[in-house]
């Protein structure tokens, strides 16, 4: 061997010799700060200090400093001076209350702890995951917190005083009160109050994301100004054009009532058509997706609708769904269109069709959308011209969500008084004269009428944290009236005869409300002809997490990851695969394992937006683009300020024009994989084999043993745990019918204190969700197809990556296991996870060192590590650094520190309150009180949790099913956790 | 300790009997049955006003005649015009005091319970004679060792006194023990042999330091209310639920809040003693209480009050008082000691993870008569074939059930 070979440090090294001598004689590359240490030579130099002294002192302190550490400090408990009668410290008490922020509505309980709200969780209607969030945007340090005016702090007294002064000076010109929807009769009833008082009053309600058009045709059809009542559960064939009905579409949760359509067992699905351009989670969720483009949307209903009445040839993409609802006795025709003639034609379908009163009552309708962009446009006309002399928004930011939002400021010029009422100084409150900071809806009192004689009732649930007043408050006091608006909705409500505590203790109550209702009226009814556009064209969306991006300043929606393109932190552009290679875009695995993706600059008549990421997106309609609505904030708070882009402008534009841009953009993208790469991690089957053969989809391999071939689970060589004494808690997740909501996995977030670790960090793939939602497309390529075609297994495996252009979607939903042979466990060096006799796989957090054995042996990847301290961390600016973002965490689970390893516990704090809560009663418990807190959030009941030793809980019988199956079963790891497998029911379709 | 205050209980006991013989204990018993449960909710043994007068001295101030008609019916006795009832009843702001009906005998004992009402020195001499038994045994190992020194010195002298009468050399003191010294050196069986114990010795030493770092048995801060569990708790007998009340549908004890003081200390506005009354005054400057007008004063800006906490569990264990009570149902003294003997409450467990294990090996659970456990009792008796089975049988030693 000689010693002579030489090392090169790299290419520099041997082409540039002075550069190579430099970092050879610098072994550490990084500037170190000597010189500033040393500076003080002389000082240095004359100090009797020697190296060793120095190295004594510094470990001496060091041990003081240990040994004083070991000192606990004195703890303070300070009990209440006179304690609520209701609150019980460590107990969780529940109100039932109402969530509205002008968008997004449900009825909901809100636990309490000590008086401070935690949890939301469904009462009368479902949740979403924006409204699980909600709890977190209320202890949001960037509300606003005090009254203002002209940017100064004022008093309320001030300013009451000075706005009714500002009021009653109007003569000529007009007072314009500018808000979202409004469902709450009361409120209502005092802007009618407030509007008698001054003169040229004038109301305008506006939705950020419109339904004009479906309003308007209503209108038309029907004599009534709403959206009817939807049942997605009654219709055996369900075509949705564009409609997004399980994601944000109306602000409704159809999601129970489509899968309650959707259940195997019966024998009977209904059959889902969705014809659209975005891949949306409703199109996910289809057994037929047909891909469009915006400008054919018009056409194909305006043919079918000829195709149905018998005057037209039907198209050939439709022919399925013609042919279907032909067949069908009950069906249901819904459209996203912003046109009213085509909402019209739709109607005239469901008409024709018989669906009116059977699937789609108009005579039950849903007041959530109430606006007028029209209204809005005219306003904006207004302010322009100078007619405006006083503008009261509520809620609303047209600075932001306006499509022109430029006239809108420069209207607001000519505007002599602006008052905005809103939760933040957002883009439009800090332009306003005065600003009065709302109340959050826990904060409030109200009453709220979602649908015909449904009313629910807002109370607060903790004493406002700011100088805040809530809305009606501001009416009260402004038309001159007491101000207790508390008083005032009792009174209202006491004098219209409902049971007031009742109706309060439960949150709704009914009261019959009288309602026009009219018969179908036809219309005349545009023709569209089939057009052809070789432009571009456009269509936007809006996320699961974000929406419309009024909770923009919520970093548990940011870091939700879309359930589709499983990215956070971001919005793009949605581009097809054969799209992007036209235009030289493309998506690339980078060497750390993260997502890349090219810019394009976009122009749409007017309208520039520059270096846009792009992100290519299988089952993206070939010519289309798609953006997601509710990015780009500027005034939103800490958190949602510039993150992505804003696409309000592009609202009203079909066609755009896009050029490569220069540089890459870089994703947080959490699963880079878009196939199950020939393996069976969902196992599916369609409804005709599944009622022929239950366990059809269900295969379990079988291996050779000496008892012969046997199933993986009757295989082992593990000593077996004991699971038929006490408790042996399971999880069902049925994937026929989890539609992807990610609700569970905020609601997750909220009760398990889990942090969130920004873009940077999610980008490396440390995302600290407890669970997730797992995305599979469906490839081209299959293992049957590669042996037929005799294709060999590398360009199998290479084609079986690229997800097919028009694919299949299935969601999973993936937490720990609770493997009852688990891997983790054997190489714990510290025993820091282990097993319960009750089937949990637990974890101790202050055992672990992290050494992450266990998440390298882990089968299923859902171990997460703490690379950081993320709470008191101003490194992660969210909500667990600042005293108010802490309010929200579960008192009784522990923060995790930095350095250990953290999982799903299947939610053991309540497994624990559950079961303390039957000993002290000296009762069994009921299975329908066993939940998880996915399980309990979960709207479509996919998620069914208990105890499988109890032979009459849903559990057990779940566990038992045909459908049932492990994941990745020939590991015979044993799960806790089961699935049930997807039924699809597509012949025919 | 425990020994002490045994010894405690029976000097008081002996003290406590001999004072009652020293009355006459028969009316006394019967006088002061009738005094408690029927005066005290008005009034006190002293000259203060609760509701009603303090009834120090009250048998000189009235005749026992007017005292009886004014007990039986006050109202019809002011009608009649008696002026000192009169003047009673204008003082206390026209407040009724209720009728009373008693025998001739129970008035009888009744005023000779007033008139001789019990002194107060038992308490005392009950804490100056256990601080006399906890001194003595504080001082007893320094006390050994001075015996032992001295015993060595008079025999030393003893020694020499002998060797100077036999005529041979005398050392002095100092020198003996030099030499003494130089011997067991010289030899190596005995360095090895005090090495060996030094060892162990410095060694246990320093392993109980280190095991004893975050643990706080005996830790007894001061509080701001010097409130004595032992008057409470342990004379008084107020049952541990009545202040702590959320131990039973709690993870928290529950530090009472102010208003719970001031279900009794509305009316209970003294001391047994001057230090005793300053306390209660704290309640009162916390709350905004004026006792004089007996009414909560206006405006007043309350001041919560700052107890320490002596009972840490570090954040990362969970702990519910509601399990051990009331599902287990174990007495709270088996965690907290002799709370009803403590003038101030200092941390009589460990509370360490060990000492938690110990007693869920060891303790059994109850299932009888719980329906939740049914089952599972069938089940675990079919399995290990015994009847009683301990925490730890059921799954009590899990992490997670601590940890989560």
């Amino acid at each position: 061997m000689s010693n002579k070979k030489t090392y090169w440090k790299g290419v520099a090294q041997l082409e540039n010799k002075e550069f190579a001598n430099e970092i050879a004689s610098n072994e550490f590359s990084e500037h170190l700060p000597v010189n500033d240490f040393l500076k003080e030579k002389k000082t240095l130099e004359e100090s009797s200090t020697s190296r060793r002294d120095f190295l004594k002192f510094m470990g001496f302190t060091t041990a003081a400093a240990t040994l004083a550490a070991c000192e606990t400090p004195v703890v303070k408990s300070v009990p209440y001076l006179i304690k609520p009668d209701e609150i019980i410290p460590g107990v969780p008490n529940f109100y039932a209350t109402t969530i509205y922020d002008g968008r997004d509505y449900a009825s909901v309980l809100v636990k309490t702890r000590e008086g401070r709200p935690i949890k939301i969780e469904a009462n009368q209607s479902s949740t979403s995951a924006r409204c699980q969030a909600t709890i977190l945007s209320f202890y949001d340090s960037n509300r606003a917190k005090e009254p203002m005016f002209g940017g100064k702090s004022i008093s309320w007294s001030k300013l009451d005083k000075q706005i009714k002064q500002k009021l009653s000076e109007v003569k000529d010109k007009k007072i314009v009160l500018l808000t979202t929807s409004v469902i709450s009769e009361t409120t209502l009833d005092l802007i009618k109050k407030l509007s008698s008082k001054y003169s040229n009053f004038e109301h305008i309600m506006y939705d950020s994301v419109a339904y004009d058009a479906l309003l308007d045709a209503n209108l038309q059809s029907f004599g009534l100004r709403v959206a009817p009542k939807y049942h997605f559960d009654k219709s055996d064939v369900i075509v949705s054009f564009g409609a997004d009905f399980l994601g944000n579409w109306l602000s409704q949760d159809y999601s129970k009532d489509y899968v309650n359509g959707r259940n195997p067992k019966n024998g009977k699905m209904s059959r889902h058509f969705q014809i659209e351009t975005n891949m949306s989670l409703s199109g996910a969720n289809a057994d037929k997706r047909i891909q469009i483009k915006p400008s054919e949307q018009a056409y194909l209903i305006s043919n079918l609708y000829r195709a149905l009445i018998g005057t037209e040839q039907i198209d050939e993409r439709l022919k399925g769904v013609y042919q279907n609802l032909k067949k069908s006795k009950s069906s249901i025709v819904v459209t996203d269109s912003s046109k009213k003639d085509v909402q019209l034609i739709v109607n005239a379908i469901n008409h024709r069709l018989g669906n009116y009163k059977k699937t789609i009552s108009i005579d039950n309708p849903c007041f959530l959308k109430k606006g007028k962009t029209d209204d809005l446009k005219l306003l904006v006309n207004e302010m322009n011209s100078g007619n405006v002399q006083v503008l009261i928004t509520n809620g609303v930011n047209p600075v932001y969500n306006y499509e022109n939002s430029k006239k809108f400021v420069s209207g607001l010029n000519q505007v002599e008084t602006f008052i905005s009422c809103s939760l933040y100084n957002d883009e439009t409150s800090s332009l306003a004269d005065y600003l009065c900071p709302l109340h959050h809806n826990l904060e409030s009192w109200g009453d709220a009428n979602p649908s015909l004689n449904t009313y629910t009732l807002m109370q607060p649930t903790i004493a406002p944290l700011f100088d805040t007043r809530q809305f009606e408050t501001n009416l009260l006091s402004w038309s001159g009236e007491n101000n207790d608006f508390h008083k005032y909705l009792k009174n209202y409500w006491i004098n219209k005869g409902i049971d007031w505590n009742k109706a309060l203790h439960d949150g709704y109550f009914k009261f019959n409300q009288s309602i026009r209702t009219a018969n179908y009226r036809k219309s005349n009814l545009r023709n569209f002809e089939k057009v052809e556009v070789n432009r571009l064209e456009l269509c936007l969306y809006e996320k699961i997490g974000l929406g419309d991006g009024s909770l923009a300043n919520n970093p548990w929606l940011h870091e939700l990851p879309d359930p589709i393109t499983r990215t956070t932190w971001d919005n793009y552009v949605a581009i097809s695969a054969s799209t992007a290679r036209e235009y030289g875009l493309m998506n690339k695995t980078v060497a750390n394992g993260a997502l890349n993706g090219s810019l394009v600059n976009l122009k749409a008549d007017g309208v520039e937006l520059k270096n846009l990421p792009v992100i290519i997106q299988p089952g993206q309609a070939k010519g289309t683009i798609g953006i997601a609505l509710g990015y780009g904030r500027k005034k939103s708070g800490k958190v949602g300020d510039n993150v992505g882009f804003n696409a309000f402008p592009l609202i009203s534009k079909k066609y755009v024009d896009i050029e490569l841009a220069e540089g890459e953009h870089e994703f947080a993208c959490i699963q880079l994989h878009h196939t199950m790469m020939g393996r069976d991690m969902v196992k599916e089957t369609n409804l005709d084999k599944y009622i022929k053969n239950p366990t059809s989809g269900n295969y379990r391999e079988k291996y050779y043993t000496y008892k012969g071939k046997l199933p993986s689970d009757q295989v082992s060589l593990y000593e077996e745990h004991d699971l038929e004494t006490g408790h042996f808690w399971n999880l069902s997740i049925d994937l026929t019918s989890c539609t992807g909501c990610a609700e569970c996995v905020i609601a997750c977030q909220a009760e398990n204190n889990i942090p969130v670790v920004g873009k940077e960090e999610m980008r490396k793939s440390r995302d600290m969700h407890w669970m997730r939602i797992d995305r599979y497309y469906s490839s081209e390529m299959t293992k049957q197809s590669a042996k037929k075609q005799d294709i060999s297994s590398i360009k199998m495996y290479a084609q079986m990556e690229e997800p097919s252009e028009d694919p299949e979607v299935v969601f999973q939903p993936v937490m720990c296991q609770h493997c009852n042979h688990a891997p983790c466990e054997n190489v714990c060096p510290v025993a820091a996870t282990t097993h319960s006799n009750e089937g949990l796989n637990q974890m101790t957090y202050n055992r672990c060192i992290g050494t992450r054995y266990c998440a390298n042996n882990c089968p299923y990847k859902v171990r997460r590590f703490n690379w950081f301290l993320y709470s008191e961390n101003d490194q992660f600016d969210y909500h667990m650094n600042d005293d108010l973002g802490k309010m929200v965490l579960n008192p009784d689970v522990v923060v995790r520190s930095r350095g250990v390893i953290e999982k799903c516990s299947m939610c053991i704090q309540k497994i624990q309150a559950l079961k303390l809560e039957a000993k002290k009663k000296g009762e069994t418990i009921k299975d329908e009180d066993a939940q998880t807190v996915c399980s309990s959030a979960c709207s479509t009941n996919s998620i069914v949790f208990g105890d499988v030793t109890n032979k009459e809980s849903e559990v057990y019988k779940l566990r038992n099913d045909d459908r049932a199956y492990d994941l990745l079963d020939h590991l015979n790891v044993r799960p806790s956790v089961f699935y049930q497998t997807k039924v699809r029911n597509k012949q025919n379709a | 300790m425990r020994k002490e205050l045994y010894l405690g209980r029976k000097i008081y006991l002996v003290l406590i009997f001999s004072f009652l013989f020293s009355n006459s204990i028969f009316a006394q018993i019967d006088g002061e049955e009738l005094y408690k449960t029927n005066c005290t909710a008005c009034h006190v043994m002293t000259d203060k006003r609760l509701v009603g007068p303090g009834l120090k001295g009250v048998t000189d101030k009235y005749s026992k005649d007017w005292l009886k008609k004014w007990i039986i019916n006050s109202q019809e006795f002011i009608a009649s015009g008696d002026e000192k009832a009169i003047a009673i009843y204008e003082e206390y702001n026209k407040q009724i005091m209720p009728a009373f009906y008693f025998t001739d005998e129970e008035f009888d004992a009744l005023f000779a319970y007033l008139e001789n009402p019990p002194v107060e020195e038992i308490a005392e001499a009950v804490v100056a004679s256990t601080e006399q038994v906890s001194t003595s045994n504080k001082y007893l190992p320094i006390i050994i060792l001075i015996l032992i020194l001295t015993i060595s010195y008079i025999l030393l002298i003893l020694k020499n006194k002998l060797k100077s009468s036999l005529g041979e050399a005398t050392e002095s003191i100092p020198q003996t023990f030099y030499n003494q010294y130089k011997i067991f050196i010289s030899n190596k069986t005995n360095l090895v042999f005090t090495g060996i114990i030094a060892f162990v010795v410095i060694s246990n030493f320093a392993y109980s330091t280190m095991m004893g770092i975050g643990v706080y048995t005996q830790y007894q801060p001061e509080q701001p209310i010097a409130f004595s569990h032992e008057l409470h708790s342990g004379i008084n007998g107020v049952d541990c639920n009545y202040c702590h009340s959320s131990a039973r549908h709690s993870k928290h004890s529950g530090i009472p809040s102010a208003n719970v003081c001031m279900n009794c200390h509305t009316y209970i506005n003294e001391g047994t003693d001057e230090k005793g009354t300053k306390e209660i005054a704290k309640i009162y400057e916390a709350v905004g209480f004026d006792p004089d007008s007996r009414t909560y004063i206006e405006g007043y800006t309350q001041k919560p009050i700052e107890w320490v906490r002596i009972h840490n569990l570090p954040d990362h264990a969970y702990f519910n008082h509601s399990q051990h009570v009331v599902a287990g149902q174990i007495e709270c003294q088996e965690c907290h000691g002799p709370i009803q003997e403590m003038e101030e409450v200092y941390q009589y467990s460990e509370l360490t993870m060990g000492w938690c294990i110990e007693c869920h090996r060891e303790s059994e659970v109850k299932m009888e008569g719980n329906e939740y456990y049914a089952k599972l009792h069938e089940e675990l008796k079919a399995k290990h074939g015994k009847e009683v089975f301990t925490v730890e049988e059921i799954g009590g030693l899990e992490c997670a059930k601590c940890h989560y």
